[in-house]
């Protein structure tokens, strides 16, 4: 079972980073340590994919850990390249088992003294950033509920990220998201225009411009507004098909 | 502490997968407390859509800003500064005199307007609204903040993966863009040989006018009811 107090503590103190203008290694190298004191596991770490798409050692809580991960870069095997690839959890492996899966990776893990590993993707959405590595001296499956706990402490670490990077793309995003406001609004004018000078309703005044817009090769956003703001004649667009 | 009402409110927002778009409205009321809230994004200096709203109150006092173009979440977006009135029926509460009435006659009694920003970029404003008069709190008033900033964050990131001209999966579910209300404009712009800007003019004069918000006003125009050459 998780330590509840550290776990929340855990919770916290990241929540706390998001706050006021941090670093996203230190955010991870917290993480790692959290995991340490938090969940019932002997060593963490976080690997991050570069713009890229190779992965990088970003946080451990150990240098016994961190020699470890780069063993999986190195020989681009192991649990925390898996869970980065495939976006799933890679739990509950028994090392001593994985010889022919990952032979360079759980050689050095087992000689090291550990018995299983288990790694938890950093992802949103179809977006998988990176993964949170975790390895035990103890062989066997994790308790469920650290699997859970440690999943939200992925789930953090990955708001945490992105919310970091949105800040350097806001005025970026934002424009994005107003082009796209503005976009479905003249949309809405141009049908108005045509459903008023064809004497239709929307519906047919929209397949009429989208018709019009795949005869042209025009992406619809472009000809609404053109339409909207008096450029192009609503009543003057393609006919629709007798069937339509 | 910041940090604890933040991870409140990440934890109340959580979804595998997701931005919680979807959920910052009843997360707002649930943290800070409130009757009810709206989150109001802004094009062009004007409310342009609503991305949420809990209630038929807080629809109500996001109809009549967009019908009006004044109040709470327009006064936030525009100065950048959080907009408070305690008390809509009060004596002194001439700030907007249009909406003022609109907003009492809904059920709301105290309105306030949270901007949503985050660095340079402003993107609307978050509405609360009490059915009894009175100020929010320290406390609420902190939440709410934190609220905001959320609620930018979360809103930005959801258009993070879309596409071109398109609304970040998350937004598009429950936005009302008041389409019926451009689709009028454009029958208006046809009808009287105007800019569609200035037919969007004349269906909120005719609203304002008429005492109607002008969503009801444009499908009456869309329904072929209402021809505002003929009725002005």
């Amino acid at each position: 079972m998780p330590n509840q107090a550290l776990l929340v503590q855990s919770l916290v103190d990241l929540a706390d980073n998001l706050v006021d203008d941090f670093d996203v290694v230190d955010v991870l190298s917290l993480l790692s340590d959290r995991c340490v004191y938090a969940l019932d596991v002997t060593a963490a770490g976080v690997m991050l994919a570069a713009p890229s798409g190779t992965l990088e050692v970003i946080a451990s809580s150990s240098d016994t850990m961190r020699t470890l991960e780069m063993f999986q870069l190195q020989s681009d095997e192991g649990p925390c390249l898996e869970a980065y690839r495939t976006g799933r959890q890679v739990v509950n492996i028994d090392l001593a088992a994985v010889g022919s899966r990952w032979p360079t990776f759980a050689a050095h893990a087992t000689a090291d003294g550990f018995g299983s590993a288990h790694s938890f993707p950093l992802r949103l959405r179809r977006r998988t950033l990176g993964a949170l590595n975790l390895l035990r001296i103890e062989p066997g499956a994790l308790d469920e509920a650290d699997i859970a706990a440690a999943q939200a402490l992925a789930d953090i670490a990955t708001i945490a990220i992105v919310q970091h990077q949105i800040v350097i793309d806001a005025q970026t995003l934002n424009s994005q998201l107003s082009a796209a406001l503005n976009t479905r609004i003249v949309i809405e004018q141009a049908k108005g225009k045509i459903a008023q000078a064809t004497d239709t309703d929307m519906d047919r005044a929209f397949r009429r411009l989208r018709h019009h817009a795949r005869n042209h090769n025009q992406r619809l956003g472009d000809l609404a507004a053109r339409i909207a703001q008096g450029a192009i004649d609503p009543g003057s667009l393609d006919h629709l098909p007798a069937s339509g | 502490m910041a940090a604890e009402r933040l991870l409140r409110i990440l934890s109340l927002l959580a979804e595998r997968d997701g931005s919680g778009v979807p959920r910052l409205c009843d997360v707002a009321v649930e943290v800070t407390a409130v009757s009810g809230a709206g989150v109001m994004l802004f094009a062009d200096g004007r409310p342009q859509a609503s991305l949420c709203s809990t209630d038929d109150v807080s629809l109500l006092i996001e109809e009549a800003q967009y019908t009006l173009g004044e109040g709470p979440c327009v006064d936030a977006h525009r100065l950048g500064q959080v907009i408070s009135e305690p008390d809509l029926g009060g004596a002194n509460c001439a700030r907007w005199a249009a909406f003022s009435r609109e907003a009492f006659d809904a059920g709301a009694r105290a309105v306030f307007g949270y901007p949503i920003r985050l660095g340079a970029a402003r993107l609307g404003a978050l509405n609360l609204y009490r059915d009894q008069p009175g100020a929010l709190s320290d406390d609420q008033h902190i939440d709410a903040l934190v609220m905001a900033d959320v609620a930018a964050r979360a809103i930005l990131t959801a258009q993070v993966e879309a596409a071109s001209d398109h609304l970040g999966a998350g937004l598009d579910g429950d936005m009302n863009l008041w389409a019926i209300v451009h689709q009028a404009a454009g029958m208006v712009s046809v009808q009287l040989a105007i800019p569609v800007a200035d037919a969007l003019v004349r269906l909120r004069a005719h609203a304002f006018a008429t005492d109607r918000l002008v969503a009801h006003v444009a499908l009456d125009v869309v329904e072929r009811r209402l021809r505002l050459d003929i009725d002005e």
